[in-house]
């Protein structure tokens, strides 16, 4: 049975035209997704059942168990970090914030080590913004920064940028220009019309420099800027300002090289002088399929998007403080809890480290290096494949994942409320 | 439950400040209750529970006025308790603010101004977070493309059926529409400057998409008229195209008791003036027309003086304010659908063009004679955040109290508006009127605003007592008393006690399932199919809003028979 | 003076919040009431007294007379001096985030040094660390548009990056290097580094930098003119003219590459 319209649970495009064929109550085949999305679809290891570590080896335990123990170590934590969310559905992120709450922790989420700090820009400048049908249907300048979507977003300049066909854009490739900027000549810079080579470290003094040209202060700024010549700042500003409609899409080149959020502050700010002249977009290349979900959830259920710290019962947001790299690097975190994420992968050195110290628990279908430091590891079905439930896109919209098999599994969301449930029942008995 | 010996105000229902019990069984007023709770309101303002026909409450530009606005989220803030999940914001404020905020006022029932379709399972998803209060959220239409297309070629028909499928799509109660053609022309950075400036690429005018809306919304006999945010807002000198855009309709009929077009935010339309220097108010211009036509309502869009966030479907604008005040501007545009933009700024009361802009708010409501066309309203959080209503209250039931404002303000306010010659002050009924009896008729909520025999159990009683203070004088204390609700009932359940949130049930969401005959339906399907094929980035079978997104719904039917 | 003493009992991992400890808190209390105020150790309310030693003068006395020693490791104790606006606080050690935060008046004395957010919107009063700061001094919370407004603060080690981001009044002197983006968005308000600087001034409206060591300048500078500040040559330049910005820029020298 082919099973159409299912949504890819991998990257931020969420693709939503994917075919899943499903035999015997098994996913045997899958249409259109891109490799990265095709793996997780087709599905690999799982953890098998709720662990927990006993001199230092995971041993087997009851889901009943792996509860009790998750509920006492938040229950007992005076800071304990509830981290993750990208990689479930919103429904997860209403409980976890709620758990958060009952137990005075701080919540984050992996747009900590990812476009946290495209956030943190938006908060200084705001953000032009549209949806990638927009930019299907009218863009005929598209500016990759820092983004390398030909490895991180693979059907995204197909279905909707760079080779793209729309209302406006029947030409599709041929009608529009591709620039980009980036510190190497990556794939997708392979495909470009220009391709601007900078200093790693040094985006926002180029942009500054585009933001010179752009408003005709081009004389006042020197030959080189970080290298590169004016000349290519001035054709790249050409190319934008000449745009009937531009987008700038920006990746982790931006948030995570040196300047961080203000990179991205000043991607903002170009895009709004040059809203001046011409129409332009600019969006979040965001990495996983639902840490905007987790953004506008904790948004509008706790006022912000991220790094809230509910220890005092009151919201309280600071980056930098409440963020989850934060608690870990200064060691302040008493217990963790990470439920669809792999910090273990993906942050610096010394927060795996903190991990290491202090009882983690884990709530996960598939292992993965944080295994190795989780105390507690509950093992739940896959979001988009085995549960149902709401995502959002990069761009801001919300689709609804589809379950085109079972699996026997709690949800992640069915987990959280049972350790909930469990930390109720222990504050009762206080 | 009975509520006894309150001072009743009950406009639909003509009563008018008189002693008497309310009471209420199973969720509804009934005739006369023996058992339940007995609740002593001698002495106090007894009025159905507030119904704020127009605020931005959920969804997609809500949300992004709270992420880009930490600063404002640090405001409001309210540690949990073992009943209230905490609360952040002042402008922004998160769903459980806006529930209990509303709560304690007194309010039962708040819509959203306005959805987009694509993105209307966000503003569902925001709506079930709100408590207490039921809701609905309004449809955007007037840039959509098939709705352009359908004005092009000329096919009511066609457009009756993608009206009546849009709404259920996105869950929607009713028709909106903000400046009609320019949220389009705002795709490519423009934007239509009348209402018979072409609208680049599909060759139709705002004239002409209003006017078509309207026919099709009539046709369906949609319980709500349409509900239109002009073209031109917040121009100087756009009094004129909003008198022109009422006279471009004065033909049609509704098909129901009720307006045919109601206005937004009228404060925003009601300018004259060439450019900011000579700004003035042209809201007795506008209440004359209104007088003089009574199928049309409006609601105030009252400015209040700090902070606020100006959110709206009116892009363009919203890039003029950023620029204007070199403030921080977030846009989104959607795809085939509409525009939208949020800013951040401060209203000051030395600031010329805010204070003139406070008085007209204020002289549209006063001016205009009969309060059934007028709704009170902030444009929550355009003009200031609803938590201020009572102040709003209190400037219209007393002179007094204007003109001590007036006092406080730049002098522009007195010298360009007609403000500190109006007499008028309004009354409790009045009051009942553009806050309760007026919105739910306006939005035809057959069961809301009234406390006559089945309408909703939702009462809010205030400790002030009508017939001992006088609110042109005591205007503080009408202020205080309208804060913080003595009680206030939804669905027969006392949710708020002395000013606090005792209960937190979840409110029912409204909207609209219209029928249309399927040969019309099947036409907008052909070209749906097509466009989501072509044009939209998503698959049409992922489009519309399930219904896991509405738990809780009350469906009002309509359409063609 | 009235003197009040204060020892943490023991090593604090988890963070301390205690806002509570200010002289404007503590003048109208006697000891024992000092002892019973609440503060915070992660989500856990517990009081003064659970957490530290306190001894002093029993009489209350007005805030500016208070004077508060704090002695031991206060690294992981945040927003000491929160909204003081007179008396004394003195930290014979470190001193965790938010010291000082909003403070109007008073001062605050830091021995050691200071964790991030130092003076945060301070509005007046002054703080002097002998040690080395984190980021953010005297900067502003998220998405306000300005953040210090008025007092001094002095850091005679180094600072981490973001110093004075969003400065509408006020000075702030450092003794060593800043890191990155000092002065950033900055609308009024002097800025001295005394050694090196990344991206000083950056969307600076205006208000006064000096850099006495080596800045990295942003091509959105304009360089005018070389000026003499205590017999050394610096470079005077105007910016942040990306958004028509007049503030000052003052560089001893200017990194190669950087322009």
């Amino acid at each position: 049975m082919i099973i159409e319209d299912v949504l890819c649970p991998f990257c931020g495009c969420l693709c939503d035209d994917i075919k899943v064929e499903v035999e015997g109550g098994r996913v045997v085949g899958v249409k259109r997704a891109c490799r990265l999305g095709s793996s997780k679809i087709l599905g690999h290891e799982r953890i098998g059942a709720p662990m927990v570590r006993r001199d230092g080896k995971l041993f087997e335990t009851t889901y009943d168990d792996a509860y009790d123990r998750a509920a006492r170590i938040l229950k007992g934590a005076k800071r304990p970090l509830l981290y993750g969310w990208c990689s479930t559905v919103c429904e997860t992120a209403k409980k976890g914030i709620l758990l958060a709450e009952e137990v005075g922790g701080v919540i984050d989420s992996t747009a900590t080590v990812c476009h946290g700090p495209s956030i943190i820009g938006i908060e200084e400048k705001g953000l032009s913004g549209s949806t990638l049908g927009q930019v299907k249907n009218r863009a005929d300048l598209i500016v990759f920064w820092g983004a390398n979507p030909a490895e991180a977003h693979p059907r995204h300049t197909m279905r909707y940028s760079s080779n793209s066909k729309g209302m406006f854009t029947p030409e599709g490739r041929g009608g529009r220009k591709v620039i980009v900027v980036d510190v190497r000549k990556t794939r997708t810079a392979k495909n470009a019309d220009k391709f601007i080579l900078i200093r790693p470290g040094t985006d926002y003094e180029v942009i500054s420099a585009l933001r010179m040209i752009v408003k005709g202060k081009g004389d006042l700024i020197p030959e080189t800027v970080a290298g590169v010549d004016k000349a290519d700042l001035e054709e790249a500003a050409g190319m934008m300002k000449a745009a009937k409609f531009g987008s700038i899409l920006f990746g982790l080149g931006m948030t995570h090289s040196r300047g961080r959020y203000k990179n991205v502050d000043n991607a903002l700010s170009l895009v709004a002088d040059l809203n001046g002249f011409t129409k332009f977009v600019v969006m979040a290349m965001r990495g996983h399929y639902n840490v905007a979900g987790f953004g506008q959830v904790c948004a509008w259920e706790t006022g912000y998007p991220m790094a809230v710290d509910l220890s005092r019962g009151a919201p309280y947001f600071n980056p930098g403080e409440t963020a989850a790299c934060d608690l870990l690097g200064r060691r302040e975190a008493d217990a963790m809890m990470v439920v669809a994420a792999d910090p273990a992968s993906n942050f610096p050195r010394a927060t795996v480290e903190a991990m290491a110290e202090i009882p983690v628990i884990q709530v996960d279908p598939f292992p993965n290096p944080t295994t190795f430091l989780a105390d507690v590891v509950i093992p739940t079905a896959v979001c988009g494949i085995e549960a149902e439930g709401t995502a959002y896109r990069m761009d801001g919209l919300s689709l609804r994942m589809k379950k085109v098999v079972d699996s026997g599994l709690p949800t992640d969301e069915e987990v959280v409320e049972n350790i909930l449930d469990r930390v109720r029942r222990l504050a009762d008995d206080n | 439950m009975i509520i006894e010996g309150g001072i009743v105000y009950d406009p639909i229902n003509g009563v008018l400040g008189e002693e008497m019990d309310v009471s209420i069984e199973d969720g509804r007023v009934v005739e006369e209750s023996q058992d339940g709770e007995k609740i002593d309101a001698r002495g106090m303002l007894v009025m159905p529970g507030g119904v704020d026909a127009h605020a931005h409450i959920a969804g997609a530009k809500v949300n992004t006025g709270r992420i880009m606005r930490p600063e404002d989220g640090r405001r409001g803030t309210e540690a949990r308790t073992k009943l209230l999940r905490p609360s952040t914001g002042y402008t922004v404020p998160n769903c459980y603010a806006i529930g209990y905020r509303y709560a304690r006022l007194g309010y039962t029932t708040a819509f959203e101004a306005a959805t987009p379709i694509l993105e209307a399972r966000h503003t569902h998803e925001e709506l079930e977070e709100i408590p207490i209060v039921d809701k609905g959220a309004l449809t955007l239409f007037g840039n959509n493309w098939e709705v352009l297309e359908c004005v092009r070629d000329g096919d009511l028909d066609k457009l009756a059926a993608f009206l009546a499928w849009g709404l259920r799509a996105s869950r929607g109660y009713g028709v909106k529409v903000v400046n009609p053609g320019g949220g389009e022309a705002w795709g490519y950075g423009g934007n239509v400057k009348g209402i018979d400036d072409p609208v680049p690429n599909f060759d139709v005018t705002a004239r002409e998409i209003i006017r078509y809306l309207m026919r099709a919304n009539e046709a369906l006999r949609l319980p709500h008229s349409v509900h239109l945010h002009t073209n031109n807002l917040g121009k100087p000198g756009n009094y004129e195209t909003t008198l022109a855009t009422l006279r471009a309709v004065e033909d049609i009929a509704s098909s129901r008791d009720r307006q045919v077009l109601h206005v937004t935010h009228m404060q925003f339309s009601a300018y004259g003036g060439t450019g900011w220097r000579d700004f003035e108010s042209k809201a007795p211009e506008i209440a004359d027309y209104f007088n003089r036509h009574e199928q049309f309502t409006m609601d105030m869009g009252q400015l209040i003086f700090g902070s606020a966030t100006t959110m709206t479907a009116d892009a363009p604008l919203e890039y003029g304010n950023a620029r204007l005040l070199k403030a921080k501007w977030s846009n989104h545009d959607i795809e085939l659908e509409e525009s939208s933009g949020v800013v951040p700024l401060v209203y000051g009361r030395k600031n010329p063009i805010n204070a003139i802009q406070w008085a007209i708010g204020l002289e549209l409501a006063l001016l205009t004679e009969d309060p059934w066309q007028m709704i009170m309203t902030t444009d929550h959080p355009n003009g200031g955040p609803f938590v201020n209503y009572p102040e709003v209250v209190a400037l219209l039931m007393s002179r007094a109290k204007r003109e001590e404002e007036l006092a406080t303000l730049h002098d522009l306010a007195s010298k360009r508006s007609s403000l500190p010659s109006i007499e008028r002050e309004m009354d409790w009924n009045d009051i009942a009127i553009v806050t309760r009896a007026g919105p739910a008729r306006i939005l035809g909520l057959a069961e809301k605003g009234h406390l006559g025999v089945g309408a909703d159990g939702d009462v809010s009683i205030y400790d002030i007592n009508p017939e001992k203070v006088d609110p042109s004088k005591e205007h503080e204390e009408v202020k205080a008393a309208l804060a913080g609700a003595k009680y206030a009932i939804k669905g027969g359940e006392v949710v708020v006690r002395d000013g606090e949130v005792v209960a937190v049930p979840q409110g029912r969401t409204y909207w609209v399932d219209a029928s249309v005959p399927e040969d019309a339906a099947a036409r907008v399907k052909a070209d749906l199919v097509e466009k989501f094929a072509k044009y939209y980035s998503i698959q049409m079978s992922n489009y519309m809003v399930q219904d896991a997104y509405v738990t809780r719904p009350r469906v009002i039917g309509a359409g063609v028979i | 003076m009235r003197k009040v003493i204060i020892k943490p009992l023991r090593e604090f991992q988890v963070p301390v919040e205690a806002e509570r400890i200010s002289p404007d808190v503590f003048a109208p209390l006697s000891i024992e009431e000092i002892r019973r105020l609440e503060i915070w150790e992660g989500n856990r309310k517990v009081t003064l007294s659970d957490l530290f030693m306190i001894s002093g003068d029993d009489e209350p006395a007005p805030p500016g007379d208070n004077e508060i020693f704090l002695y031991g490791d206060f690294s992981r104790v945040k927003r000491i001096g929160e909204k003081m606006t007179s008396g004394t606080v003195v930290v014979k050690g470190d001193v965790g985030m938010h010291a000082g935060n909003g403070m109007s008046g008073g001062e605050i004395l830091v021995e050691g040094s200071a964790d991030d957010w130092l003076g945060r919107e301070m509005r007046g009063g002054k703080i002097t660390v002998s040690g080395d700061a984190g980021e953010y001094v005297g900067a502003g919370y998220r998405g306000e548009s300005c953040g210090m407004r008025g007092g001094e603060i002095l850091v005679k080690g180094s600072v981490g990056d973001y110093l004075g981001e969003h400065l509408c009044g006020g000075t702030i002197t450092v003794g060593g290097d800043a890191g990155d983006f000092p002065g950033i968005a900055n609308r009024g308000g002097v800025i001295v580094i005394g050694g090196n600087a990344h991206l000083p001034g950056a969307e600076m409206a205006s208000g006064t930098i000096t850099v006495r060591g080596r800045a990295r300048v942003l091509p959105s500078f304009q360089r005018l003119e070389t000026v003499e500040i205590d017999g050394i040559p610096f470079d005077k330049f105007l910016g942040d003219l990306v958004d028509g910005g007049k503030g000052e820029l003052f560089a001893a020298s200017v990194e190669d590459g950087g322009r």
